[in-house]
């Protein structure tokens, strides 16, 4: 449901002359570069970038910033939330303007991916989108029909680089994301619960281990405990390496996923399929 | 049969060094296991013997906690794509039947030649499989270091074997392969009688994937920990139906293998394929010179050779000591190499 519709129309680009190749087929449809954040504040490297692929390419903005949890302290979060995007849309309008770039604004709630599912659905046509920090890839590209392109920075802020979605490297993305203070957090939750599943077994030992001997149907009991052991401990002891930094190569994550092999190509199937002989 | 075993069954105390212990080995076997998909497991048992845990009870509790420790191995593993969840199952279950094919064995040399005559042939099988497999392992390791390629001398045979249509056919996602029902059953039933049998099936299991089916290495252990968490599950409710599991040494043993196991599939993630045959050869080699010196007291008990009993226990001693020595050599190459690869990649400014 889209909360505001603020068409901001600052000056209709023309594509250039050199642009001949890339600019839309029909020159009546705009064609857009969805820029799409989930905070109030977009990234000033997305906008940058979304302003200067559009004037390379002839293409409008169609800045998309989606509230997540529109439900969550309704009156101040939603207040902030509208401010913030005020103040982030009127600087990357300036940043176009000065470009000459035509920049549309949406401001929409719900779910990141049925919002890109049901814009690239509509009328404007959209030719890719590049998402801000916070949205995971996945989520995007799943409901989207055309490209999506993160916009990350390198950690010191001196260079912006795009990486295009590459299919396959389960979790890494998810990783290079997060941040370390989430793994902070994760750890001491499942930490401390890790701790009271251990205190309750050793503190009752006796009571624990009468039952958890007696065999038949209490057979489950250990098991049960154990399962219980594997996912909080399990979850600490993975939060506690990447809270220390200890994390999965980002260099040959993808590597490690099986390399392509031609194998099934060489297992034909048998033709099992009719043939006519025809004897001359 | 439950019932009276459980009254009579010694739970011990535990202590400071009891419980020091139980994590250390917990971690080291948990890093081995996390990385090349077993191991750590054969000598928590003689371990936690030597604590003074009955037999039967240290077999369950062992049992008891591999499985958890595979069950979280294969999720972190899998997050990196790794793992095959359709083959780890389906060789799971036929590794079930192996398992029960093993304590057939077992069963019907313990009432032939007692419980001397059985401990030697763990002990044969032990040495067999461990250097025949090993030495091989070894040797393609060495080779592909050298020749730095990405493909093991083993893959010959898979690839014929690939070829061969038979139906059912099993497509491997995470190796991109399809490969008849037929071959993969093998396999499996081979791990699941060693698993019965020395209790690190993965010594089978492992090669057996990498050089039968064809998977590289990294798939391979990584599928492995699906099969040791299948079969550990089915092993843990017929040990627990008998009230043989000592939760809180298991609980013990997982508090150190968990940390264990994470830090292990991270480092499949820095190494090159090589890297974790060389492990695996390397663990597998020095376990068999371990067993090889357990071998004496067996044959002693049997009256087939004399050595003199002083001699029989500096010898179990070594063997229980190289056991160790294995899995600590096998922890410290992962670890060295996993930090060793961070700094690298450090250094590139990739970290």
């Amino acid at each position: 449901m889209p909360i505001e519709s603020a068409a901001i129309r600052l000056s209709q680009s023309e594509p250039g002359p050199n642009t001949g190749t890339v600019a839309p087929a029909r020159p009546n449809e705009p064609s857009f570069i969805m820029a799409l954040t989930r905070n109030g504040h977009m990234s000033e490297h997305v906008m940058e970038h979304a302003v200067n692929l559009s004037q390379r390419l002839g293409y409008a903005i169609l800045a998309v910033h989606v509230d997540t949890l529109p439900l969550f302290n309704r009156g101040r979060r939603s207040r902030l939330f509208a401010a913030a995007m005020e103040e982030s849309t009127a600087l990357l309008a300036e940043m176009a303007q000065y470009r000459s770039v035509a920049v549309e604004h949406l401001g929409e709630s719900g779910k990141v991916g049925d919002v890109v599912g049901r814009l690239c659905r509509s009328k404007r046509r959209i030719e890719f989108i590049v998402i801000d920090k916070g949205i995971r890839m996945e989520e995007v590209a799943r409901s989207s029909p055309v490209p999506v392109f993160p916009v990350r920075t390198a950690r010191h802020g001196l260079f912006s680089k795009t990486l295009s979605h590459t299919q396959k490297t389960q979790g890494v993305f998810a990783m290079s994301t997060s941040s370390k203070k989430r793994y902070v957090r994760q750890c001491v939750l499942f930490g401390a619960l890790t701790s009271a599943l251990y205190a309750t077994v050793f503190a009752y030992q006796d009571v624990v281990m009468t039952y958890f001997s007696k065999g038949g149907v209490y057979a489950v009991l250990p098991v049960i405990t154990v399962f219980a052991v594997s996912y909080f401990h399990g979850n600490f002891t993975s939060a506690f390496w990447s809270a220390l930094g200890i994390e999965a190569s980002k260099k040959s994550a993808a590597r490690q996923v099986a390399p392509e092999q031609k194998v099934t190509d060489t297992a034909p199937r048998p033709d099992t399929r009719p043939r006519l002989q025809v004897n001359a | 049969m439950h019932g009276p075993i459980g009254e009579v069954i010694q739970f011990i105390d535990l202590n400071a060094y009891t419980i020091i212990f139980l994590f250390l080995v917990g971690f080291i076997g948990g890093l081995v296991s996390g990385f090349i998909g077993s191991g750590g497991a054969f000598v928590l048992t003689p371990g936690m013997m030597s604590l003074g845990v009955p037999g039967t009870v240290a077999v369950a509790s062992n049992m008891c906690h591999k499985f958890p420790k595979a069950l979280v191995g294969a999720i972190k593993r899998y997050k990196y794509g790794q793992v095959d969840i359709k083959l780890g199952l389906i060789m799971g279950v036929f590794a079930e039947i192996g398992v029960q094919a093993g304590i057939m064995i077992q069963k019907h040399i313990l009432d032939t030649w007692g419980q001397a005559g059985s401990n030697l042939y763990v002990s044969v099988i032990f040495v067999l499989v461990l250097v025949t497999v090993g030495s091989f392992v070894m040797r393609d390791a060495m080779r592909m270091k050298r020749s730095q390629t990405e493909t093991g001398s083993g893959t010959g045979l898979a690839k014929r074997l690939q070829q061969i249509e038979l139906w059912p056919m099993i497509h491997v996602k995470a190796a991109n392969l399809r490969i008849s029902l037929w071959f993969l059953v093998p396999v499996a039933l081979a791990t699941g009688m060693l698993a019965a049998t020395i209790a690190v099936g993965g010594f089978i299991g492992v090669p057996g994937l990498m050089y039968i089916i064809g998977v590289t290495s990294i798939v391979a252990s990584a599928t492995e920990l699906v099969i040791a968490f299948v079969m550990g599950l089915g092993g843990t409710l017929i040990w627990a139906y008998y009230g043989m599991v000592d939760i809180r040494l298991v609980m013990i043993i997982l508090a150190g293998s968990l940390f264990g196991v994470q830090l292990g599939a991270i480092g499949t993630t820095y190494v090159k394929d090589y890297m974790i045959k060389y492990v695996m050869a390397m663990i597998m080699l020095i376990v068999a010179v371990s067993r090889f010196l357990a071998l004496p007291k067996y044959l002693n008990e049997l009256h087939l050779i004399a050595v003199n009993d002083a001699m029989v226990g500096v010898m179990t001693k070594m063997s229980f000591g190289i056991m160790c020595l294995a899995l600590l050599i096998g922890a410290s190459i992962i670890l060295a190499s996993l930090f060793k690869a961070r700094r690298l990649e450090k250094a590139a400014g990739l970290v």
